[in-house]
């Protein structure tokens, strides 16, 4: 008997330590981890891909920049549905009690920038342990890409939100907000590595699989963006110190001397909507720097397409070729009245139910309704009345729209190489009006006035006019932008103000994200007038 | 009669006790002189017994009585017969010369040594220390619900029961004392000794009884799985003596709708659209003339929901017993139908089959025994989730203007139309998107062996499975109901998946008696878990034939990237060790005391944080059984006093949340010209913490069992305090760190309550009744968040279009309560909105108009914006309680079953404030419509102002007393007379007969959240059907 109780006293004890000691131990194979990852060129390109794609998705959610740079500005309205909350009304007359709880507008796109952000810093970080191997320019050419899309976003987002918290590496610390001088010294140090480390392979010479991807003379382009607004808005006479005047002309003369770029004939050729079938295409030649977008978003995590043209469509109505959409950023009259009818650009970038004679009816369910809509990003129908999208089979007319957003264009460079003393000046202000008027061009003398001017003109809807305003000053922007007109609100005749007390007050920023600010505990600050 | 169907419904009981009993069976069987004894076995007064065990006391096997008591037995003169029922005192009589043997058993006081099941085994209620609640089958089974755990409701103080929609098959939410974690809060499922997430694939009829783990010290033994407790259900099994006995329960009955929400008719909606324009200052939209020309419209209520969809559930079961062995089948099929759009779109049908045995060798030395259950569900549904997927949510706003069908027949296409061409027939739009089936089978059992080698030492070992397949299909036909809701390419999806685990458990016990007076039982065990499995699944467009039959991926053409899904992958692998042990003291049966300790490592922590302890104590005093105590025999049967601590864990979070993984699907940039070419990325999508170890619940629990006047009355009562922290959680982190959150430990909650059952059972001559009342109050108080602000935020854009965050999880509130603006009334005249100023004499809310809601500025600033936001309302009950009331009288039963919640909110968004066209409820009539008309309900406006915001107009009181089930029964078996015809019960039950609530909506019995954490949301909420049905319950 006690041999049977020894015997199973130790059956137990033997098969309750039966296990082998590695049993716990489990692979994860559908993902890889940073432990294995960051290890090849491959990797640092796959990688670099990650940071392409997270400017991509940027805008996906919230309030996208070129949607919200018109409204702030004097080209459009908020408007949206006209029972939809005041959002926008905020936005566009910096006016938090237009809608006091909407306190998260631009949460979403805080959370994005920096989630490409950290993308960038991440593999920035990464670089010295990846095993290059003989290609000394392949990696230079991964940095200065990261680089530039790093300063690409920090750009965007100091000149939203103007106080950010700054990281040039990953850290999960509650960081306080910098000195926008630091955020610039990052932005042009990036920018500079950039246009000094990429090769230099002019437009026709770079191969069509790889359009889209970062140039030097896009990395060009951007410091002449970076330097006039900076050196505008903050009143300052170089870009914190690491790039003067000078300079930034001359990498913006060399886009124009060796970049290959030029403009396209016919300035409606740029816009889908505006051209149709003689559209010139995308990375055309006048494309120096696109954010692009495909068909392919969807709602199984999927986010590729262009997310915020459906705000631009008009009120939930398809009129062939214009798409349905949100109905926001309704045009003011007043932009479509400074064009000369003889200038193309007005038909190009502006949709005038009037004019084009279009069966609109739905002004009941349109917020701020001025006959005037945007056509540069309009979504678009085919004949058959089916969004444009669905022809790839895309069914969602939401997300599914692929026009990239052309971030920089050949003419921009022209007319910011003429604004910053160029000695071809008149000639590259004239090449841009030439291509606006055609036959009806007649000279205009160059000048900085002349040159701002022409700049509403040429970039209207592009997300540049409203900077454009913000660095001749935060008075004479507020001055421009102030206005008390009349819309209709549901078909109903109502009046619309904007004070420029408001934008003074706001110094032209927008809100910080309440979210943000409650989860730092107050680390962060509200900017003054929200 | 009627004793005789009590016996045989409790004796089933009876296998532990057997089992217990045949543990003694142990000597050499003696070859004698055998002879035939027969008798009957009886009451005190004379009833028979069925289904009495009658055996020789040293030897195995043994018979039961028939129906009318009856035994036949061999034996010799001198043997003893032991004689036992369960609710009876067992009895020894010494063989005689007489072949007939009569005896009569008294009736043991009610409760005290029954069986509830504990971890790893079972103990006697008696000595029971921890705080548990054991409910039968037979009680769940009365209950007629087509998942077990609804059978549950009302019985079982401190286990509240929600569904989270009424379609068939659908979850049921199951929160013991209170919500813990903001996670995952879910019980430990036990079934038969195998660990699992669900139990709805179980027949009500399979199972012997559920016993609930309320307290730590009694969880414990399951270490990290107990968090949230732990439910064990032990299924039906044959018993050893017993009688062969066939049994068929079968019910069918009716479910309709028993409340509708009541909608504007179409006249009625003509009116308040056409106030709404005048109030936004436009010019009516109807004359009063038109406005009664509307007359009624389309009542999109009555098109939702079918009358009389089928409920019915038919099941055979079959055991028995052998010298050696005991064996329990079951058959059973339920089947129900949806109340909302019908079979054919919401359906559910469960096939099962049981099989449960157990075989003795070698004189009882080695027992080899095996559970198995396996189970096919075949169901589709209408999607009953967010606000964008929810198809009852349609109808709700859908304007009665809007028809069901066109001239020819076919659903409306509302695209043409003058009238809010955005709106979408939702009946259409529920057909349409409810075109699916699924279809899932599992297999869930074990194989053991118990070797007893001497007695009361015993080594088991078992191996056990739980092993499920599924797959799902769905169509989506081209359709164009408005200019939103169309489809303009078919569509076929289809998934599979498959997982199992198995479980290894080793358990090692002895039990002995020292000086007659110390009784030890010690146990240790280890368990050894893992489970995988996998997925796939695909999308295509444009398929060969329009039809759900062919709606297989092989019959989809598409070859456009955006209108194809697939995917498939490995389940991520779990891996379990435990080890295990439990030391059970008493002396004298008067002093008790329990402690348990498990260690468990598990695969989804860093190796460094593998390991986690989870130790428990708790002790009784059962005060009866002192000296002292004896002269209060008379009325006080049993008092004992109770008192545990312990530590139970939760693991519950996905593998591999202690590494960063870099995120490569999903990634892609498109360069050059061609449109959806993509080229792929990567990134580190998540914050790494290798740190992240287990969540840890700790709980008191102080408690006493008492019955009174020989089991007329009995008490049990509990009061607990436990603390969950540790939580892990994905706390939010600041945008800046660029990652997903990486998983914390961190938070904590405190759930304090009691819990009180209050039984009385007694009779009226032939009239026995019982009595009753159980409750339970619970307070939920989050004791700390780890973030900078305290705050798990609730999501966006989830009680309606672009909605801000209206539910929070923070420090100092309960979890989820609900985050908004208190409203102070409607403003009746333009001085009212004037006169409301903060101190410094701002106008509070400028752009009001008579008629507009009044917020209260809380902080006194003079806006009205997210710092005036607090708790409008708290969607955890503090009160759940049940009743029950049931009789017998000769051969008829009856009993009724009620059970309800109180002090609990609920949030109700059945309209989009985004859209100016949706319909209201008929709660719109008593609006703002002048000075003095309404200080509650806001006027109309196209723009919905007052509803944009979230504020305690969305929030309504939750309390709700449900008359749940009411069952009147007879038993026919005496009329039969047969004796091959043990039962014969018919009977008709009502179920969900009458709900007592202020609730305004169709049920207030709403387990929906959005998600996680939050719950008591009613977007639109599939209601809980009313049902008629008759039912018979045969034994053979």
């Amino acid at each position: 008997m006690k041999a049977i109780k020894i015997y199973v006293a130790a059956l137990g004890l033997l098969s309750l330590g039966a296990c082998k000691k590695d049993f716990l131990d489990t692979k994860q194979v559908t993902a890889v981890t940073d432990q294995n990852f960051y290890k090849t060129p491959k990797d640092a390109f796959t990688a670099l891909v990650g940071c392409y794609d997270g400017l991509q998705v940027v805008w996906s959610e919230g309030i996208a920049l070129p949607v919200a740079a018109e409204v702030m500005s004097d080209n459009t309205f908020g408007a949206t549905g006209n029972s939809d909350g005041f959002g926008y009304q905020m936005i566009d007359e910096f006016d938090k009690s237009r809608s006091p709880s909407d306190q998260n507008l631009y949460n979403r796109n805080w959370v994005l920038y920096y989630r490409a952000l950290f993308r960038c810093n991440t593999l920035l970080g990464k670089l010295d342990q990846i095993e290059w191997g003989s290609d000394i320019q392949l990696r230079k050419t991964y940095e200065s890409e990261a680089r530039f899309l790093r300063a690409y976003l920090l750009f965007d987002m100091v000149r939203l939100w103007g106080n950010i918290p700054l990281l040039t590496a990953p850290s999960t610390d509650n960081l306080p907000q910098s000195n926008p001088d630091e955020v610039y010294k990052v932005i042009a140090g990036d920018l500079k590595f950039a246009a000094e480390n990429l090769p230099q392979v002019a437009y026709p010479a770079q191969a069509v699989a790889n359009h889209g991807r970062v140039t030097r003379y896009a990395a060009e382009s951007l410091i002449g963006r970076v330097f006039l607004y900076y050196t505008g808005y903050y009143a300052k006479a170089d870009l914190v110190g690491l790039v003067s005047k000078t300079e930034a002309l001359a990498y913006l003369e060399d886009v124009v001397a060796k970049g290959g770029y030029g403009l396209i004939e016919n300035f409606a050729n740029l816009w889908p909507a505006a051209s149709l079938t003689s559209y010139a295409g995308e990375d055309n030649k006048e494309t120096i720097f696109a954010i692009k977008y495909t068909y392919t978003s969807d709602y199984q995590g999927n986010t590729d397409g262009n997310h915020w043209m459906v705000m631009m469509g008009m009120r939930e109505q398809a009129i062939y070729p214009y798409g349905n959409g949100w109905g926001a950023e309704t045009v003011n009259p007043k932009l479509w009245n400074v064009y000369l009818p003889t200038d193309t650009r007005r038909v190009g970038s502006i949709i005038s139910i009037a004019d084009e004679n279009l069966p609109f009816t739905n002004q009941k369910g349109q917020r701020e309704y001025t006959g005037y809509y945007v056509k540069k990003y309009s979504p678009m129908i085919g004949k058959d009345g089916k969004p444009l999208p669905e022809a790839y089979g895309n069914t969602s007319f939401q997300i599914g729209q692929f026009q990239d957003y052309v971030s920089i264009r050949y003419a921009d460079v022209l007319l910011m190489a003429a604004e910053l003393g160029s000695g071809n000046a008149q000639s590259y202000f004239d090449a841009v009006r030439q291509r606006a008027y055609k036959t009806a061009f007649t000279p205009l003398a160059v000048s900085q006035d002349n040159i701002i001017k022409e700049r509403r003109l040429e970039f209207a809807f592009e997300g540049i006019r409203y900077y454009d305003l913000l660095r001749q000053g935060i008075d004479k922007a507020a001055q421009e932008i102030a206005e008390t007109t009349t819309v209709l609100n549901g078909g109903v005749s109502a009046e619309k103000k904007i004070s420029a007390a408001n934008i003074i007050a706001t110094k032209g920023l927008q809100q910080i994200p309440y979210t943000q600010i409650t989860l730092s505990s107050g680390t962060l600050k509200q900017n003054a007038g929200w | 009669m009627n004793g005789m169907k009590k016996n045989s419904m409790i004796k089933r009981e009876s296998i532990f006790l057997l089992m217990f009993i045949s543990l003694f069976v142990f000597s050499e069987s003696l070859f004698a002189q055998q002879h035939q004894i027969s008798g009957k076995v009886t009451t005190a007064n004379g009833l028979p017994i069925p289904g009495a065990v009658v055996k020789v006391k040293g030897k195995a096997g043994g018979t039961g009585t028939s129906n009318e008591g009856a035994y036949v037995i061999n034996a010799q003169a001198g043997d003893i017969l032991q004689v036992s029922s369960i609710g009876f005192v067992s009895k020894e009589i010494t063989v005689g010369q007489s072949s007939t043997i009569n005896i009569s058993l008294a009736e043991e006081n009610q409760g005290l040594n029954e069986v509830v099941v504990v971890g790893y085994g079972v103990q006697q209620k008696k000595l029971v220390t921890g705080a548990t609640v054991q409910v039968k089958g037979e009680t769940l089974q009365k209950q007629s619900t087509t998942n077990a755990l609804q059978g549950l409701q009302g019985q079982s103080p401190g286990v509240q029961i929600s569904s989270t929609s009424g379609q068939p098959g659908e979850n049921i939410k199951v929160t013991i004392r209170g919500l813990g974690t903001i996670g995952n809060a879910s019980p430990l499922y036990v079934v038969d000794g195998v660990l699992t997430g669900d139990i709805t694939y179980l027949n009500s009829s399979d199972i012997e009884s559920i016993d609930v783990l309320k307290d730590a010290a009694s969880a414990a033994i399951y270490g990290s799985q107990a968090a949230n407790g732990v439910v064990l259900v032990t299924t039906r099994q044959g018993k050893r003596g017993q009688a062969r006995q066939i049994t068929f329960d079968a019910y069918a009955g009716i479910q309709n709708v028993a409340k509708k929400v009541a909608l504007l008719n179409a006249s009625q909606y003509a009116a308040i659209m056409s106030e709404a324009a005048v109030n936004g200052g436009k010019q009516p939209l109807f004359t009063n003339d038109q406005i009664k020309a509307f007359g009624e419209g389309t009542n999109w209520m009555n098109q939702m929901f079918v009358n009389n969809a089928l409920t019915q559930n038919y099941a055979l079961g079959a055991s028995g017993a052998s010298e050696t062995s005991v064996y329990s089948l079951g058959l059973s099929y339920t089947g129900q139908e949806g109340i909302v759009g019908g079979k054919d779109l919401s359906n559910y049908q469960r096939y099962s089959f049981k099989i449960n045995s157990e075989h003795n060798f070698y004189k009882d030395i080695i027992k080899i025994g095996q559970h198995l259950t396996y189970t096919d569900i075949k169901n589709n549904g209408i999607s009953v989730g967010n606000q964008y997927n929810n198809s009852l949510r349609g109808a709700f706003s859908a304007s009665p203007f809007l028809k069901m069908y066109d001239e020819n027949g076919n659903f409306f296409d509302n695209s043409k139309s003058t009238w809010n061409n955005a709106e979408a027939n939702p009946y259409a739009a529920m057909v349409y998107n409810s075109q699916n089936r699924s279809n899932s089978q599992r297999l869930l059992g074990d194989i053991y062996m118990v070797i007893e080698p001497i007695k009361n030492l015993k080594f088991r070992t078992s191996l056990g499975m739980d092993y499920s397949a599924g797959e799902s299909r769905s169509y989506t036909p081209i359709y164009t109901l408005s200019v939103y809701t169309y489809n303009l390419v078919n569509k076929a999806s289809q998934s599979m998946n498959k997982g199992k685990s198995l479980i290894w458990d080793n358990l090692l016990s002895y039990k002995f008696t020292l000086n007659n007076d110390h009784t030890f039982e010690a146990m240790v065990g280890s368990s050894a878990y893992r489970a995988d499995g996998s997925n796939i699944f695909g999308t295509n467009t444009n398929l060969i034939y329009d039809s759900f039959d062919y709606a297989w991926l092989s019959n989809a053409t598409g070859k456009t990237v955006a209108g194809i899904t697939i995917g498939g992958g490995p389940n991520d692998p779990d891996r379990r060790l435990s080890y295990f042990g439990r030391l059970n003291y008493n002396y004298k049966e008067k002093y008790l005391l329990n402690a348990t300790f498990r260690a468990d490592g598990s695969s989804r922590f860093g190796p460094a944080n593998r390991w986690g302890y989870f130790p428990s104590v708790s002790a009784g005093w059962v005060a009866t059984n002192e000296s002292f105590m004896q002269g209060q025999k008379d009325w006080l049967d049993f008092l004992k006093v109770r008192a545990s601590w312990g530590q139970v864990g939760s693991q519950n979070i996905a593998a591999f949340q202690y590494l960063a993984p870099i995120k490569l699907n999903n990634t892609n940039y498109i360069f050059g010209p061609d449109e959806g070419v993509l080229t792929p990325g990567g990134y580190q999508s998540r914050i790494s913490n290798p740190a992240v170890k287990w969540e840890t619940s700790e709980q008191a629990n102080i408690g006493f069992d008492a019955n009174f006047l020989q089991g007329q009355f009995s008490l049990n009562f509990d009061w607990y305090n436990k603390t969950t922290k540790d939580w892990l959680i994905a706390a939010p982190i600041l945008a800046t760190a660029g990652a997903d959150a990486p998983f914390i430990n961190g938070g904590k909650v405190k759930n304090k309550g009691i819990e009180l059952a209050l039984t009385y059972r007694n009779k009226l001559g032939d009239f026995n009744y019982s009595v009753g009342v159980n409750g339970a109050y619970n307070k939920n108080k989050v004791e700390d968040i780890p973030t900078t602000d305290g705050i798990i935020h609730g999501g966006e854009n989830e009680l309606f279009n672009n909605a801000l965050e209206f539910y929070r999880a923070q420090t100092g509130f309960p979890i989820g309560y609900f985050w908004g603006l208190k409203t102070a009334g409607i403003f009746q005249n333009e001085a009212e909105v004037q006169n409301y100023r903060s101190a410094s004499g701002k106008v509070i809310q400028p752009t009001a108009a008579p008629g507009d809601v009044k917020y209260a500025d809380i902080n006194g600033d003079g806006v009205i914006d997210n710092l005036d936001r607090g708790m409008i309302g708290n969607p955890n009950p503090n009160y759940t309680f049940g009743i029950t009331l049931s009789g017998d009288y000769k051969g008829f039963d009856f009993s009724i079953v009620a059970s309800g919640v109180a002090g609990n909110d609920l949030v109700q968004s059945y309209r989009n404030p985004s859209s100016q066209f949706g319909n209201y409820t008929t709660r719109i009539l008593d609006r703002w419509h002048g000075e003095g008309t309404s200080n509650t309900i806001p006027r109309v406006t196209e723009d919905n102002r007052n509803w944009s915001n979230f504020s305690d107009l969305y929030i309504q009181k939750g309390d709700f007393l449900r008359i749940s089930n009411v069952t009147v029964g007879y038993d026919l078996g005496k009329v039969f007379k047969k004796s091959y015809l043990k039962q014969v019960r018919l009977y008709a039950a009502a179920l969900n007969v009458y709900t007592f609530t202020k609730y305004d909506g169709m049920d207030p019995e709403i387990g929906y959240g959005t998600q996680g954490f939050a719950s008591g949301i009613d977007l639109g909420y599939y209601p809980r059907p009313r049902t008629f049905m008759i039912g018979a319950n045969l034994k053979f």
